[in-house]
């Protein structure tokens, strides 16, 4: 599609990943235009963006850096480069190709939040993308980017590169901040929120990768421009990860509101070997499986909370025809089951007790009143839950077992599993 | 304390229909509490913040759509509580479920058995049967040694978080971690070094299960064989609440009994594991007497008899001055106030102290501060590390002050410069000082010293033994008497005494008490061997039981009805948790009977009740203390 890119904009341009480079496509003038503005106006400019976190929650970013406390220093600015959920590689793609897109998105933040200590608190497992930040962030300090007296102003700002230890619990921002402070990866009790006390008992902005690579185009070209992108209810463009069984895998900047999947899909060459579109999962292993019927839905955040889920981190998993989703909603479980802190009963217990009763249903072995104690353990678990992990641990179980209920029933006592008996597939 | 809460408007809201009343912050579980509705909690504790790790206590708060942790979340105007709803039900009921899922349900042979709030809980509100095809489970390590005090099932750990809370904001000193993460969460010590607090006795309490336990009360006991008794813990001065609790007559552990004036729920635990020390079994347990050089067993009344036969004889030979009576810093209010009024008024010597090391210069206003009081101090000054010695418990009301209220403390070596420590003291308000009874004049110099500096300070003393401070305030001493009224004679003090013995000048002894403090010295022994009378009320076999010339059996203090005065000055009564194996006269009881066959009456019945209102005449400050108060000492002197 050629619609106009936000992040992918300046995209095979020579040098991006060096100071160099990207100025030659008009780096860093949005950080001057920034300063020249002054913190109100960045503030009011986000706001007229309509830009909502794309870390998961699309909470709208100009409230959300409405919260901090007038008067109260030092402030902090944590960027979430945590990148966990399954299906979702976006930031990634933003940290490799345009490193100093974020950089300068990082430094406008800090300079309307005047805030003096930002963190990139980046996963574990990224340790190319950790290094390849790191360098960017010196190149920064030697262009006069950051450090002491950015671009010649009184205005000090430190870049701080974290690496976390491997825990997808650790991209909740609170647990992130517990993390990143040295402490076990646990998310906190709120209130307080971080806004009010976060990193260091300060008033603190966690914000996605995405989310702020997006405020260099917003700065330069105008938050009414950016909105206009996409729709009014959902505006602006939008990373999207495809995967899982289609042609060409990957990432997609697309209008928000004015694409739907079947449109994604599309980009991503449709359905692998020409099998038939069976299911998806459109925000990441977090969100509830949709079907063939939601392919017209637009990339919209009511539309697709109408239709039962949510573009959460912006990750299309596409399922074929010959997919288990008992086995698919077995693996998740497993993942939840693996990545739950342990804080609370709910998730800890929930989540192993789930993925035992997964495991025997997908061998086939579990009995039907196994299934309904299934759905009766999601139901004890959803909303009760310290965080949202362990609410979301019951999504894809309980929104497969509604969409797909016959293919639930018939593993029950089957012996084994009746849809990957006979397919080709090792999936 | 006249403070924001007593003054803002008060919250109105309603808890499954009740209306009730609270100061807005009021979390919704105390105030369920106050409108009489129980709400199950395993993570949540009156003395930790909130964590809301568990879920027990979800609630529904009409408004919100998701149940809410009662523990966690604070009253709002006109909010409405539902704890009994159907949804609330099945949760409660299907968290249970999860609890007990990877849970040994070893309930035979855990020492919670009886009461554990998972147990409790489960009968409560559990689903009654297990419906689960899941019956693998995750396991641990069944026995941790945590320390040589403290054993931990991990199996049986409900992860409340309490043990590692109870570290971090207690004591400050971390020694209990989480590790691992969700299903194979465990809580340990920190790389497996055993805990070196001394307060880890508190950890097996605050726990709701079996997890934690006392390596001491590890299958000594069933709750259910228990008879609790409330008391004071006899360790130290600063009176911590107990229960005892026993089992055939025998100490079987001692519990904490929250008084947040005092000890805040917590006890050290060289007070909470040293009633062994009380069920020794070198005990008196027959009046003997020496007939003929010969000790032999008497009747009780001829004992008595004996005991006033031969201390009027010496008093007739030598007079009065010529009888020393010993006390003992274990005695009750009432013991040592009878002690004290029969060496006074009816042998008629001054010789009479409860401790070897003569103390002077001593007045209530080294006893003004309130152990709880010192959370009202700007600035606290520790002197030394005594009085943290002594009492141990007293560390953790100064981590509080220190740590959950931001004061300042400021530990000082036991000679200092009362000017420079002034000088880095906060410009004005209120200074706490704390000193054990040793440094009470260089407490009472600095006091001074910062009163002039314009700061109002106060002095908190520790004395030394459960009841010094009782004995010292009802005149159980050579240089004062009861209220520290003034005498014109004094008497000897305790060594000196024994001194005279020694020389021959005192010919008889009386020693009540345990002994304990004069029991090691060589003195003590020669003083005995030397007196032509010795008669000795003790409970334990030692020096002075072997000596005696009547030997009458005493009670420990766990066997002992009767007050006890902190340190502070509070009045606290200790009760009878268990019998001693014989059944003769209370001490109180042998003071009154001595009296009589001394040719006096007490003109009350020897008994803790009347005794009190006897010394309470004598001692006006005692007035109505007897539950719990503070003495209450008019200021001056
Ligand atoms: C279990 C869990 C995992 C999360 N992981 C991430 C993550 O990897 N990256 C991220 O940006 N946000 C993640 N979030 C969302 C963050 O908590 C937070 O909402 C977000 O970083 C805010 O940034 P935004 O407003 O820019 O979206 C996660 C949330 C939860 C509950
Ligand atoms: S739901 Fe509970 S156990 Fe699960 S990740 Fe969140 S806090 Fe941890
Ligand atoms: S050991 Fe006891 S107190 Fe500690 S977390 Fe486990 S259940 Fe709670
Ligand atoms: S008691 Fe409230 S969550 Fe544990």
């Amino acid at each position: 599609m050629d619609d106009e890119k936000v992040l992918t904009r300046h995209l095979g341009a020579p040098g991006l990943t060096t100071v160099g480079g990207y100025e030659k496509v008009g780096g860093y003038q949005g950080l001057r235009k920034a300063i020249q503005m002054g913190p109100e106006a960045i503030v009011a400019e986000v706001k007229a963006s309509g830009l909502r976190g794309r870390g998961g929650a699309a909470f709208p970013t100009g409230t959300k850096w409405g919260f901090l406390p007038k008067d109260v220093f030092p402030r902090y600015l944590c960027v979430n480069a945590d990148e966990s959920e399954p299906g979702c590689f976006k930031d990634r793609v933003l940290m490799e190709e345009f490193p100093h897109q974020l950089l300068e998105g990082v430094l406008i933040a800090a300079y309307a939040l005047q805030v003096t200590h930002a963190f990139i608190y980046i996963r574990g497992e990224y340790r190319f993308q950790r290094e390849l930040l790191e360098r960017a962030a010196k190149e920064a300090y030697r262009a006069g980017y950051a450090g002491k007296g950015v671009l010649g102003t009184k205005w000090d700002c430190e870049l701080i590169v974290h690496g976390g230890a491997g825990a997808y619990i650790c991209g909740e921002e609170t647990a992130l901040l517990n993390s990143l402070e040295g402490r076990r990866g646990q998310p906190r009790l709120k209130p307080p929120f971080p806004a009010v006390k976060g990193l260091y008992g300060q008033p603190t902005v966690v914000n996605n990768v995405e989310t702020l690579s997006n405020l260099p185009y917003i700065v330069t070209e105008g938050g009414a421009r950016y909105a206009a992108l996409g729709t009014e209810a959902s505006p602006g463009t939008r990373l999207f990860c495809v995967s899982g069984h289609v042609e060409r895998p990957g990432t997609f900047e697309v209008p928000m509101g004015k694409t739907t999947f079947r449109d994604l899909l599309e980009l991503a060459g449709g359905v692998w070997r020409g099998r038939q579109f069976k299911a998806m999962q459109p925000g990441g292993g977090s969100m509830q499986v949709l079907g063939p019927q939601h392919l017209d839905v637009p990339l919209d955040f009511k539309a697709v909370a109408e239709a039962g889920s949510s573009l959460g981190a912006g990750a299309l998993v596409v399922m074929d025809d010959s997919t288990c989703l008992v086995d698919v909603a077995s693996r998740l479980v497993d993942f939840y089951r693996h990545e739950s802190c342990g804080k609370c009963v709910p998730c800890r217990e929930g989540t192993y007790f789930e993925s035992e009763l997964m495991h025997r249903l997908e061998a086939g072995i579990a009995s039907r009143a196994e299934l309904a104690e299934l759905s009766d353990i999601c139901a004890n678990m959803e909303g009760r839950c310290f965080c949202p992990l362990g609410d979301t641990a019951t999504w894809f179980v309980m929104s497969a077992l509604r969409m797909f209920p016959e293919e639930f029933e018939s593993h029950c006592g089957a012996g084994r599993c009746p849809v990957r008996a006979g397919s080709e597939v090792a999936a | 304390m006249a403070d924001a809460s007593t003054v803002a408007e008060l919250v109105n809201i309603s808890v499954d229909g009740r209306p009730v009343e609270v100061p807005p912050g009021t979390l919704v579980w105390d105030a369920c509490e106050k409108a009489g509705i129980f709400v199950p909690v395993y993570c949540a504790h009156k003395k930790l913040e909130p964590v809301a790790v568990c879920r027990m206590c979800l609630v529904e708060v009409e408004g919100l759509p998701k149940l809410q942790p009662a523990c966690a979340t604070r009253v709002a105007p006109g909010m409405v509580v539902r704890t009994q709803t159907e949804q609330v039900r099945k949760f409660r009921d299907g968290n249970l479920e999860f609890l007990l899922l990877n849970h040994p349900l070893d309930c035979p042979v855990c020492d919670r058995g009886g009461e554990c709030d998972l147990q409790d809980f489960t009968q409560r509100y559990g689903p009654g049967r297990a419906r689960s095809s899941i019956t693998e489970k995750v396991h641990f390590d069944k026995a941790v040694k945590l320390s040589d005090k403290i054993m931990l099932d991990q199996e049986r750990c409900i992860l409340c978080w309490r043990c590692v809370r109870y570290y971090e904001e207690i004591t400050g000193e971390r020694e209990i971690v989480l590790q691992e993460r969700g299903v194979h969460t465990v809580v340990d010590s920190f790389e497996r070094q055993p805990l070196q607090s001394q307060f880890q006795g508190n950890l097996p309490e605050i726990c709701p299960v079996g997890a934690l336990t006392h390596r001491q009360y590890r299958f000594r006991a069933r709750p259910w064989d228990l008879r609790r008794t409330a008391s004071v813990c006899s360790h130290c001065s600063y009176g911590c609440n107990i229960f005892v609790d026993a089992r055939e007559e025998q100490i079987a552990r001692y519990a904490s009994n929250d008084n947040p004036e005092v000890d805040d729920s917590w006890l050290c635990d060289q007070g909470r594991y040293g009633f062994p020390e009380l069920n020794r079994p070198e005990r008196v347990i027959n009046p003997e007497a020496r007939v003929g050089g010969l000790r032999q067993a008497v009747s009780y009344q001829d004992a008595v008899a004996r005991a006033a036969g031969a201390l009027l004889r010496v008093r007739g030979d030598h007079g009065g001055t010529s009888v020393g009576v010993l006390g003992s810093p274990r005695m009750t209010n009432e013991e040592a106030f009878v002690l004290q009024w029969l060496a006074r008024e009816v042998i008629a010597t001054p010789h009479v102290d409860h401790r070897y090391e003569p103390l002077e210069g001593i007045s209530p206003e080294q006893f003004r501060l309130g152990i709880a009081e010192l959370e009202g101090c700007d600035a606290v000054v520790v002197i030394g590390d005594r009085p943290e010695r002594l009492s141990p418990v007293l560390t953790l009301r100064l981590y509080k002050v220190a740590n959950k209220l931001g004061r300042q403390i400021l530990r000082v070596p036991e000679t200092f410069s009362a000017a420079q420590v002034v000088k880095q003291l906060p410009a004005a308000g209120r200074i706490g000082i704390v000193a054990a009874q040793a440094d009470r004049a260089a407490a009472m110099g600095l006091r001074a010293k910062a009163g002039s500096a314009g700061r109002e300070a106060a002095v908190l003393t520790i004395t030394e033994a459960v009841n010094s401070r009782g004995c010292q305030d009802l005149g159980l001493l050579p240089n004062v008497g009861p209220g520290y009224r003034s005498l014109e004679h004094s008497g000897l003090f305790g060594r000196q005494l024994l001194e005279a013995a020694v020389a021959g000048q005192i010919k008889a002894l009386l020693v009540v008490g345990d002994g304990a403090d004069f029991e090691a010295e060589g003195l003590f022994h020669e003083a005995l061997a030397k007196v032509d009378v010795a008669v000795v009320v003790t409970a334990w076999q030692g020096v002075a039981s072997r000596a005696a010339t009547v030997l009458l059996p005493g009670r420990t203090i766990a066997e002992k009805a009767g007050t006890v005065t902190n340190t502070e000055g509070r009045v606290q009564r200790v009760r009878t948790a268990v019998e001693p194996k014989f059944t003769f006269p209370s001490d109180l009881r042998i003071l009154g009977d001595l009296a009589a066959g001394l040719g006096s009456d007490l003109g009350v019945q020897a008994l803790a009740a009347p005794v009190f209102e006897l010394l309470a005449a004598a001692v006006p400050a005692y007035r109505g203390c007897q539950a719990g108060l503070r003495a209450h000492w008019e200021p001056g002197s």
